[in-house]
């Protein structure tokens, strides 16, 4: 699936195991594509970003990550859904954090990797480097960019998709500036 | 009596969107903890049968899902 990834994508997913390695986590979760696609510079995601005002709000993006992985990776609707039922997440994750340590409801469902101590690839992330995939084949794209990855992200629901709504940044506001960019580029 | 009855009325919130999501994220929630929960007895040396005998599900299945590939 790699070969058809141009060198922007590349390095987002190395950035994300990067990013997992660095936060303790066991295996890349789609938060850790998310935190690559901000540090990126260069790419089609990151002038797709820069459009919509997300460099500026880099650091608001990762306290949002941050608040989502005391609420045990849940998003805020699904929070905001169990508080109705009389359940408080972070109190639940304050506890289990008191026994078993910080972190230990991390919310990256990672997939068997967890278990024998491997970096590996979390559900999650693998859903998004599929349906970047699947979001170049729709636009007709030759090559799996790191715009094709925040596509996908957008799209997944989840933390990341929930968190990029929250600063503007959805599958139609990408795709409008994207297909500017384009144009602005044949021109 | 009353405040169960209050639960029980928010639980089935007429919006049942509301209420599934409810459903699936605690879903994912029980998940978690049981992999915590799993991950804790492993490392204080209980059998794969001890683990299981306490969730009430089998053997088999229970190092199926967090046993060693």
């Amino acid at each position: 699936m790699f070969e058809r990834f141009t060198k922007d994508a590349r390095d987002v997913v190395r950035g994300a195991a990067v990013h997992s390695e660095r936060s303790g986590s066991q295996s890349v979760g789609a938060e850790h594509i998310l935190l690559a696609l901000l540090d990126g510079e260069t790419g089609r995601a990151s002038l797709a970003l820069a459009a919509l005002g997300l460099a500026e709000r880099g650091e608001s993006v990762r306290r949002a990550l941050e608040a989502a992985h005391r609420r045990a990776g849940l998003t805020r609707a699904e929070a905001d859904a169990l508080a109705g039922l009389g359940i408080d997440v972070s109190a639940i994750v304050s506890r289990v954090e008191e026994v078993h340590g910080v972190g230990a409801l991390s919310g990256d469902r990672g997939d068997k990797g967890w278990w024998s101590g491997r970096r590996s690839f979390s559900r999650g992330a693998k859903d998004v480097l599929e349906r970047a995939l699947r979001a170049a084949l729709a636009r007709r794209d030759r090559h799996v960019g790191d715009e094709h990855i925040l596509l996908a992200l957008t799209v997944l629901p989840g933390v990341p998709a929930e968190i990029l709504a929250d600063h503007g940044v959805t599958y139609e506001s990408v795709t409008r500036v994207l297909n500017g960019q384009g144009e602005s580029q044949a021109g | 009596m009353s405040e169960a009855r209050d639960l029980a009325e928010r639980a089935g919130d007429r919006d049942p969107r509301v209420g599934l999501r409810a459903v699936a994220a605690l879903r994912r929630l029980l998940e978690q903890l049981e992999a915590v929960q799993v991950r804790s007895a492993r490392n204080q040396g209980w059998s794969w049968q001890e683990i299981a005998a306490e969730l009430g599900v089998s053997r088999q299945a229970v190092h199926k899902k967090y046993g060693r590939q």
